[in-house]
């Protein structure tokens, strides 16, 4: 028996409540780090260089007992497209690829080349789903939102609007466990009232058409909470001019050279990828 | 001067053909409790989105301290001096922790830091929620989460805060928080506005507005209404309002009605009355549990438990090896505190959740088993979920209605007459509803909308999760007694309720707690000899004044679980 329930399915990163250092860092800190770590990821050239930002990670997560499985586990629901891009490297060849064939099926080989790339993706999706993992798991939702407006106060002379973005991304936030919810009420109420759901019958194309009579009615009902909660907003005076702010993020002991090691971080793996690239060293 | 003034205030939503208000003069000072009162659909809600300037006067006038609302400058002002409370709690939350809920408001004032962090403890303490302050706030308990709505406004050093249907989703407990909230307002120098349904609790306040229609019929104090309400020459509108419980037990008997009077003070009355000597009753005689439940149960949960975001950090355990049994024809009442398990065990009965251990049967069939047809159960014993709004989907109502017996295979001739038999039964008049958009639909007659979506389905058992809450009380009494006669043609039904007279109704009340059933008997077991304060929940009315008879060395013959009830046995004992 299969019941319906949408929650579960939803998660975006789940935090991980804690007073570690790491935890007590700003939230422009937190963001520093991420971006830094993810920069590192991408532009690694070699096994080495695309593994490192996923060591960090697990580093600082210990530092702030989160454990290595809590932030390995991010990967799980991108194996699938892993598995895909595998099946289309083998599928299609590269031009001009001379590398050793390792296996070969009929027309469809698999080259050393290939095989590098498959493992160069899934070296680099595990980093920085890891590091994903870990800035989720040690900043709340709060600190997440005001941590946009942070980041980006110095951008408001620009005419970008952090205050204005924060609150949309707080209000998105928030709407997602609302939505899932409202999608499980919808069912439900089709469910008994006879509509096909979670009764576990039917194959796959089946089971997927019956979701398609929610997307309207989700719609319509995520708009209408979209607007009780305006409406809520706006009992309460909200206006967009001279807002003030009740939490603020005092720096930790050291916070300076935390964010100038993101930085050399950064730069460091930079450094080390050209060298890897020009002088071959590895 | 008083403090918010309308004049003859009229005012029409844009894609509606009658006003919503139409010509409302009336004054609140500064300090009053104001109770408004009116069918659903008379305009309560829209008068406090006027208050707020939220929405603006069509015509007419409404001044907040002394400035029209029809300006910016007014509209500002409005908003910082009258605070609003709406009734779903989950939608009046901006931000995800409590303390910074809290402050939005006086971040929008523009208030600096120290400023926002004194208002937002002074509101939260007030509200009693300063232990939970740092909390997740949608973690919340749904009373939990209306309590810091009006910390919200409280923050915004308001004059007046006004409650729309603030109540009407929380349990008895929440709800006497709430009230005793407003009492703390009104004591500490603040207007309160409660729009309600309840006549117990409009007569908490000191004067009462009645709403018909967008016009004031009524306005004074609550023991004039209640006296006006009596008399058969009075307005219908005011008629249907009903009375509170206090004041109907001292016209039935003849006392003389008093607005708020608690259970002892009318049991004193009425033993004074008496005079002691003559009050020696027979012991009280025990009823015989009905035993329809001991054949073949159309439902079964056998130690059946359920965990919510199972495998996941946030799993939470709803039910916790729950064993129920209904009978054939039975009514079974679910009563307990919001989040207690009842709404879980409710879709169990049906399948919509799957028991993580345990079994659950329907119908003979073991909902566990991979062959069970769980669609076909469904469709015998339809479910009608808490929240009506997220329950309807067709654009038209007559469609929503029709999206179940479709499902069944009605067609033609067959359905028309469905649909419309089940919309009547209901109060919507096929006629005038069929057509019009679920979405325009006032919050009553959404509820009975999606009620007549589930008793079209013709099932042999009906399963309802808080089917009144939020109904005038007229709605209220009829919805009751068509369940009742849904029962009586043995129709099983099972329904979630904060409402103890009706769980007094059923011919069996299943208490829980915490996941758990922990009492369950027929309602003179579970609110005479088993009733527990612990539970969170109160007892009816008419119980609690026998209860203070017993107190008094008076036994009655009967005991008595609703108030005609009382009255007779009060006559038969000597």
């Amino acid at each position: 028996m299969k019941g319906i329930e949408f929650f579960r399915n939803v998660s975006i990163g789940q935090y991980w409540p804690g007073s570690s250092y790491v935890h007590r860092l700003t939230p422009a800190t937190k963001y520093l780090w991420l971006v830094a770590l993810m920069v590192a990821g991408i532009a690694a050239t070699s096994y080495t260089a695309a593994l490192l930002p996923l060591a960090v990670a697990l580093a600082i997560g210990a530092t702030a007992k989160i454990r290595p499985g809590f932030l390995l586990r991010g990967i799980k629901p991108l194996i699938p497209l892993l598995a895909l891009t595998a099946l289309l490297q083998a599928l299609f060849s590269w031009p001009g690829d001379s590398s050793a064939v390792l296996v070969a099926l009929g027309p469809f080989a698999f080259t050393a080349r290939e095989a590098r790339l498959v493992l160069m993706t899934f070296a680099r999706t595990l980093s920085l789903m890891t590091v994903v993992g870990l800035f989720t798991s040690v900043t709340s939702e709060g600190e997440t939102v005001h941590g946009i407006e942070d980041v980006l106060a110095p951008f408001a002379k620009l005419g970008l609007h952090p205050q204005r973005l924060a609150l949309a991304v707080g209000i998105a936030l928030r709407f997602v466990p609302i939505i899932a919810g409202e999608l499980e009420s919808i069912a439900k109420a089709q469910a008994s009232r006879g509509a096909d759901f979670g009764s576990g019958r039917g194959g796959p194309i089946a089971k997927a058409r019956a979701y398609l009579p929610l997307f309207v009615p989700v719609t319509v009902r995520a708009l209408e909470r979209a607007e009780l909660l305006a409406e809520a907003m706006e009992a309460r005076g909200y206006t967009e001019e001279g807002r003030t702010r009740l939490v603020s993020y005092p720096r930790q002991r050291g916070e300076g050279f935390v964010r100038l090691a993101a930085v050399a971080a950064c730069a460091a793996s930079f450094a080390a990828s050209y060298a890897i690239h020009h002088f071959a060293l590895l | 001067m008083p403090f918010i003034e309308f004049e003859r205030v009229s005012f029409t939503y844009p894609e509606s053909p009658r006003p919503a208000l139409n010509a409302v003069s009336l004054t609140i000072d500064k300090g009053e409790y104001v109770a408004v009162v009116g069918a659903n659909g008379s305009g309560k809600s829209s008068l406090l989105r006027l208050l707020n300037g939220l929405r603006l006067p069509g015509s007419g006038e409404l001044r907040i301290a002394g400035l029209a609302t029809s300006d910016e400058v007014g509209r500002m002002a409005a908003r910082a001096a009258v605070g609003l409370v709406f009734q779903s709690p989950s939608d009046q939350i901006v931000s995800s922790s409590v303390e910074e809920d809290v402050a939005f408001g006086p971040e929008n004032l523009g208030l600096p830091r120290q400023e926002i962090a004194a208002r937002v403890e002074r509101a939260l303490t007030a509200v009693g929620l300063w232990g939970e302050r740092r909390r997740a706030s949608h973690f919340l308990s749904e009373g939990q989460q209306q309590r810091l709505a009006v910390a919200g406004v409280l923050a915004l050093d308001v004059h007046c805060v006004a409650f729309d249907e603030a109540t009407a989703m929380l349990d008895p407990e929440a709800r006497l928080k709430v009230l005793d909230l407003m009492d703390g307002l009104v004591a500490a120098g603040t207007a309160v506005v409660h729009v309600t349904h309840d006549m117990s609790e409009a007569s908490r306040a000191s004067r009462v507005v009645v709403l018909d229609r967008g016009a004031v019929v009524f306005d004074g104090s609550p023991d004039a209404l209640f006296s006006a309400s009596r008399d058969d020459g009075s307005a219908p509108a005011i008629h249907a309002l009903g009375l509170p419980d206090c004041v109907a037990l001292a016209v039935a008997l003849g006392l003389d009605p008093r607005c708020g009077e608690s259970a002892a003070a009318i049991a004193a009355r009425i033993v004074a009355r008496r005079g002691t000597g003559t009050a020696t009753g027979a012991a009280v005689q025990p009823v015989a549990a009905p035993g329809t439940a001991s054949i073949d149960p159309v439902f079964e949960l056998k130690g059946a438990s359920h965990s919510y975001l199972r495998g996941t950090v946030n799993e939470t355990e709803s039910l916790r090896a729950v064993d129920l049994r209904v009978g054939r024809a039975e009514v079974v009442a679910f009563v307990g505190r919001t989040g207690s398990g009842k709404s879980t065990a409710l879709q169990l009965l049906d399948g919509l959740v799957a028991p993580s251990s345990g079994a659950v049967l329907a119908f003979g069939s073991d909902l566990g088993s991979p062959r069970a047809d769980l669609r076909s159960v469904r469709m015998r014993a339809p479910l009608a979920i808490q929240r009506p709004e997220s329950a309807l989907f067709e654009r038209y109502s007559g469609d929503d209605v029709a999206f179940g017996p479709r499902n069944i295979g009605l067609a033609g001739k067959d359905l028309v007459e469905r649909v419309r038999s089940s919309m009547e039964e209901t109060g919507l008049g096929y006629a005038e509803f069929r057509d019009r958009r679920t979405r325009s639909l006032s919050g009553g007659e959404k509820r009975r909308l999606a009620l007549a979506g589930v008793l079209a389905m013709g099932g042999d058992a009906l399963l309802l999760d808080e089917p009144t809450s939020g109904l005038d009380p007229a709605t209220k009494r009829s919805i009751l007694a068509l369940v009742v006669g849904r029962s009586m043609q043995g129709t099983t039904v099972v329904m979630a309720t904060h409402s103890m007279e009706e769980a007094a109704k059923a011919d069996q009340v299943a208490v829980f707690a915490d996941g758990g059933i922990v009492a369950i008997g027929d309602p003179r077991t579970i609110f005479y000899d088993r009733f527990d304060p612990s539970w969170g929940l109160r007892r009816p009315f008419a119980c609690e004044v026998a209860i203070e008879f017993e107190a008094r060395g008076i036994s009655l013959r009967q005991r008595p679980l609703g108030l005609d009830g009382l009255v007779a046995a009060l006559a038969e004992t000597p």
